[in-house]
C-alpha cells in the first residue's frame, strides 16, 4: 500500500487530537488536502461510496442509510458528526476505518456513506465518484453563508455531471427535481405517492394564519411562471407543474404512501413504500417521527435499494432488503432523539433554518407527550451572523397548538423572545446563554414524570447545550 | 368611535420578495395597529395581481434572490412602476427594504458594469461590489418629535446605494456600513416613503419606526387629527437592549 503524506499526516493529527479529548473530525483532512490536494481521489478509489446532499435530511437520510447498511450486513464508514465538508470528507476517508460500523457476523463489504454539503458536493463528487448520490431538497438556510438557492442547485448540478452515479432525487421539490433533466437513465425519483398526497392536502387543510410563511422556489426558473400545485407536503414540496413549459413533479420509482388520519409525531406512525419497479409496496412503521422523516426513510430505502441493485443484488430482493432495514433504525443526535432524565424525557431538535423550524414546530404541536419547548438562539459564525429567518416561519398559525410553558434562550435570546410574542405566545422565562441551563431545569421542574421537554437550539447552542448536558447528566460525547 | 379605523398593507411580491425575515415586518406593523383597535388587512400582491392605490394604506416591498428579482422586476417595473409612483408623490406611506430600496431608485449597476434600470420613483442609484457587507446594524433615528434613538438591525448587500436629490436619509450609522460604507448614512426618505437595507427583522425589535408607520399611514386616511393611541412596547425594547448589548459586548465564543 502506498502511504501519501498527507494521509500519514492526517492520522498522526488525528491520534493526536483524540489524546487531547478533541473529536478531530476535519483537521486531519484539512491538512491533507493541504499536503496532497489529490487526497480524496486517491483515498476513494474503488470504494463503495453513497454521498447525501441537500437542505434538511441529510444527516437524518445519512444515518438511517448508515444503519440499514450495517444491519444488512455491511462494514459502514461515515462521517455522522456532520463534518460535511471536503475536510470532514477527507478526514473520514483517511481515518474513517478508526469508527468503523462492523458488520454483525461476516462481512458482505465496507460502504462509505458521506454526508455532503451541498457547495463541498460540486468540489468533490469528480474526485468521490460515487455509486449513489442521494439529493434530499433545497430550502433557504443561512443564505449569508451559502449564497442563493439556485446557485446552490447548480453547484449540486456541476458536482453530479461529474460522476456517473446515480442521483436519488426528491421528485416533489421542483428545485432538485430539475437535476434529473438530461440524466434519466442515471437518476431514480421518490417522493410521497401523488394520489396520497392529494387526499391528506384535502383531509388534512393548513390552519390559516396571519401571513403565509415566506416561501422558496414556488415559480418556474425557466419560465418566471408560478408553478400550479395539485398538492403539497410542506414548504415546496409537492406535485408541481409549469403551466408554460410543463415541467412537473416526474413521477417516482419509490412513493410514500401515507394518511394523515394518524399523525407522523407518533411513535410507530404505520405508512408504506412503494416500488414502481417491482410493483411491490411494504407495510412499514416510521422509526424516526415527523412528517419529514417520511422524506427521509424513503430516501433512505431508495438509496439503499439502488446500491444493492449496484451490487449485484436482484431488485426484488434489495427492495425487502432495504425495507426490512429501515424498521430497524433509530434516531441520531440531536435529531429526535430522547434523553431520559430522572423520569422524564428530553427531546433535543437542531433547529437551523426556517423550514426546519417549521418541522420541528409541526412535531411539536402533534406529539402527545409535549409538556414543554425551549427555544436557542445564537448567532456565531457557524449558525450564521443573521438571525432574522425566525421570522420567515409562520410561528403565528401554530401557537395556539403549541405546549403552555415555553422558555427562550441563546445569545440572541431578545430575537427570539419577541418572535414568540409576536406569535401570540408568551414567555415563561428568558435569559443569555449564561443561563441556559437554569432555564432548562425549570422547564423540567414543571414538566410532568413522563412528559417530554422539546429543545430546539440552532447549532452552536444545541453543541453548548450538549456540553452543558454531558457535564449534568453523565451523556456520551457525541463523536464517539 | 362610532366607525372602526381601518389600515390595509399592500404586501408586494411576498412569493419572490421575502428575504432575511422581511416578513416580520409586516407582521409588526398588523401587531401594532391590531393591538390598537385599528381592523388591519394584508394584501398579496405578486405578479400579476391588480393594484389599487387607494386600497392601499402602507406598501411593503422586501427583497429577494437576484433570480426571484428576475421574476419580478418587469411587473414592478412596467406594470405597476406607474402605479406606484403616483402613490408615492401622493404621500402614500411606503417601507422598502433592500431588494425593494435599490428598486425603487434609478438603476443597479452591476459588478460587471451591466447597467438594470431601476423604477426610478425615488433618485437615488445602486452601484455593485464585490466586497459585500454582513452584519449586525446600529443607527441613531430621529422621531418626529425630534428624539434621536438607537435603532439594532442586521444589514447584507453588496450594493452602494448614493442618495439623489431631494431625498434625505433615514437614520445615522453607528456599527455596520449603511448605505455605501462611505458617508455614515443609513436609508433614504422621501415623503412618506423610507427605504432600508436594514433586516433583522427590523420593525419588530424597533417599534418607534413600526409606531411612525402607522400614524402617518392613518393621518394620511382618516387626516391630521387622527392620534395614535398610546401601546407599550416592553418586550420590544427588552429585546433590542439584550441586541444592542450583544452587537456591543458579545463575542464569538469556542463551542
Amino acid at each position: 500500500m502506498i502511504t501519501f503524506p498527507g494521509t500519514a499526516a492526517a492520522v498522526i493529527t488525528r491520534k493526536a487530537l483524540r489524546l487531547m479529548g478533541k473529536g478531530a473530525t476535519t483537521l486531519p483532512g484539512k491538512l491533507a488536502i493541504r499536503i496532497s490536494p489529490s487526497v480524496i481521489r486517491e483515498k476513494s478509489r474503488g470504494k463503495h461510496i453513497i454521498t447525501i446532499t441537500g437542505t434538511n435530511g441529510k444527516t437524518t437520510t445519512s444515518h438511517m442509510i448508515s444503519e440499514m447498511l450495517n444491519y444488512l450486513g455491511y462494514d459502514v464508514i461515515n462521517n455522522i458528526s456532520g463534518a460535511n465538508l471536503a475536510s470532514g470528507i477527507a478526514t473520514t476517508l483517511i481515518c474513517g476505518k478508526d469508527e468503523m460500523m462492523k458488520a454483525k457476523g461476516q462481512s458482505k463489504g465496507t460502504i462509505y456513506v458521506l454526508e455532503t454539503d451541498e457547495a463541498a458536493y460540486a468540489k468533490t463528487a469528480g474526485d468521490l465518484q460515487p455509486d449513489v448520490s442521494v439529493i434530499t431538497n433545497l430550502f433557504r438556510d443561512q443564505l449569508d453563508r451559502y449564497g442563493e438557492l439556485t446557485h446552490t442547485r447548480d453547484c449540486i448540478a456541476d458536482g453530479l455531471a461529474k460522476t456517473s452515479a446515480t442521483a436519488v432525487i426528491n421528485s416533489d421539490d421542483s428545485l432538485v427535481a430539475s437535476l434529473g433533466k438530461g440524466r434519466e437513465d442515471k437518476t431514480v425519483y421518490y417522493g410521497m405517492g401523488k394520489e396520497d398526497m392529494l387526499r391528506n392536502n384535502t383531509v388534512y387543510p393548513p390552519k390559516k394564519g396571519i401571513l403565509p410563511a415566506s416561501p422558496d422556489a414556488v415559480y418556474c426558473p425557466d419560465c418566471h411562471v408560478r408553478y400550479e400545485y395539485r398538492s403539497r407536503s410542506f414548504g415546496h414540496l409537492g406535485d408541481f407543474r409549469c403551466p408554460s413549459c410543463g415541467f412537473a413533479s416526474p413521477a417516482s420509482r419509490f412513493e410514500v404512501r401515507y394518511d394523515l388520519g394518524r399523525s407522523p409525531s407518533d411513535e410507530d406512525y404505520p405508512f408504506g413504500i412503494s416500488d414502481s419497479v417491482t410493483g411491490e409496496t411494504s407495510d412499514m412503521k416510521l422509526r424516526i417521527p415527523g412528517s419529514h422523516n417520511l422524506y427521509n426513510t424513503c430516501a433512505a430505502v431508495s438509496a439503499v435499494t439502488v446500491m444493492l441493485e449496484r451490487l449485484g443484488t436482484d431488485s426484488k430482493t434489495a427492495f425487502e432488503q432495504a425495507t426490512d432495514a429501515a424498521g430497524h433504525v433509530k434516531a441520531a443526535f440531536g435529531r429526535m432523539e430522547k434523553i431520559d432524565v430522572g423520569g422524564k424525557k428530553l427531546c433535543i431538535l437542531l433547529v437551523k433554518n426556517p423550514v426546519g423550524f417549521d418541522r420541528s414546530l409541526s412535531f411539536v404541536e402533534e406529539a402527545e407527550d409535549a409538556a414543554g419547548l425551549m427555544l436557542l438562539l445564537n448567532s456565531n459564525t457557524a449558525d450564521g451572523k443573521d438571525v432574522s429567518w425566525i421570522w420567515d416561519v409562520d410561528l403565528e398559525s401554530k401557537a395556539d397548538s403549541l405546549p403552555g410553558y415555553i422558555s427562550v434562550s441563546g445569545d440572541r435570546w431578545g430575537d427570539m423572545l419577541l418572535r414568540i410574542e409576536y406569535a401570540g405566545l408568551v414567555s415563561a422565562d428568558s435569559g443569555d446563554m449564561s443561563r441556559a441551563m437554569e432555564i432548562l431545569k425549570a422547564a423540567l421542574d414543571q414538566c410532568p414524570e413522563g412528559k417530554c421537554l422539546y429543545v430546539m437550539p440552532n447549532y452552536t447552542a444545541m453543541l453548548s447545550l450538549r456540553a452543558d448536558l454531558v457535564r449534568e447528566y453523565g451523556l456520551k460525547e457525541f463523536w464517539k | 368611535m362610532s366607525e372602526k379605523y381601518k389600515l390595509t398593507i399592500g404586501h408586494f411580491y411576498p412569493d419572490l420578495l421575502n428575504l432575511y425575515g422581511d416578513r416580520g415586518n409586516v407582521l409588526a406593523l398588523y401587531r401594532r395597529a391590531h393591538l390598537r383597535g385599528i381592523d388591519v388587512s394584508i394584501r398579496a400582491i405578486s405578479v400579476g395581481d391588480d393594484l389599487d392605490p387607494d386600497e392601499i394604506d402602507i406598501a411593503f416591498i422586501g427583497g429577494g434572490q437576484d433570480s426571484e428579482q428576475n421574476i419580478m422586476s418587469d411587473d414592478l417595473v412596467n406594470v405597476k412602476g406607474p402605479i406606484i409612483k403616483d402613490m408615492i408623490e401622493d404621500g402614500k406611506v411606503f417601507l422598502c427594504i433592500c431588494g425593494g430600496y435599490q428598486m425603487l431608485g434609478k438603476y443597479y449597476k452591476e459588478h460587471i458594469g451591466n447597467v438594470v434600470e431601476c423604477l426610478g420613483a425615488l433618485p437615488h442609484y445602486t452601484e455593485a461590489r464585490s466586497e459585500r457587507f454582513i452584519n449586525d446594524t446600529v443607527y441613531l433615528f430621529t422621531t418626529d418629535d425630534g428624539r434621536e434613538v438607537k435603532v439594532a438591525g442586521f444589514e447584507n448587500h453588496s450594493g452602494r446605494t448614493y442618495l439623489g436629490e431631494g431625498e434625505k436619509p433615514f437614520m445615522k450609522v453607528v456599527t455596520g456600513h449603511g448605505n455605501n460604507g462611505e458617508d455614515g448614512y443609513e436609508g433614504a426618505v422621501y415623503k412618506n416613503t423610507f427605504c432600508t437595507y436594514s433586516h433583522g427583522s427590523l420593525l419588530p425589535k424597533n417599534p418607534v419606526i413600526t409606531d411612525m408607520l402607522i400614524e402617518r399611514a392613518m393621518k394620511k386616511r382618516y387626516g391630521e387629527e387622527y392620534v395614535l393611541p398610546q401601546l407599550e412596547s416592553t418586550t420590544e425594547d427588552m429585546a433590542r437592549e439584550a441586541v444592542l448589548e450583544y452587537i456591543a459586548h458579545g463575542k464569538e465564543k469556542a463551542p
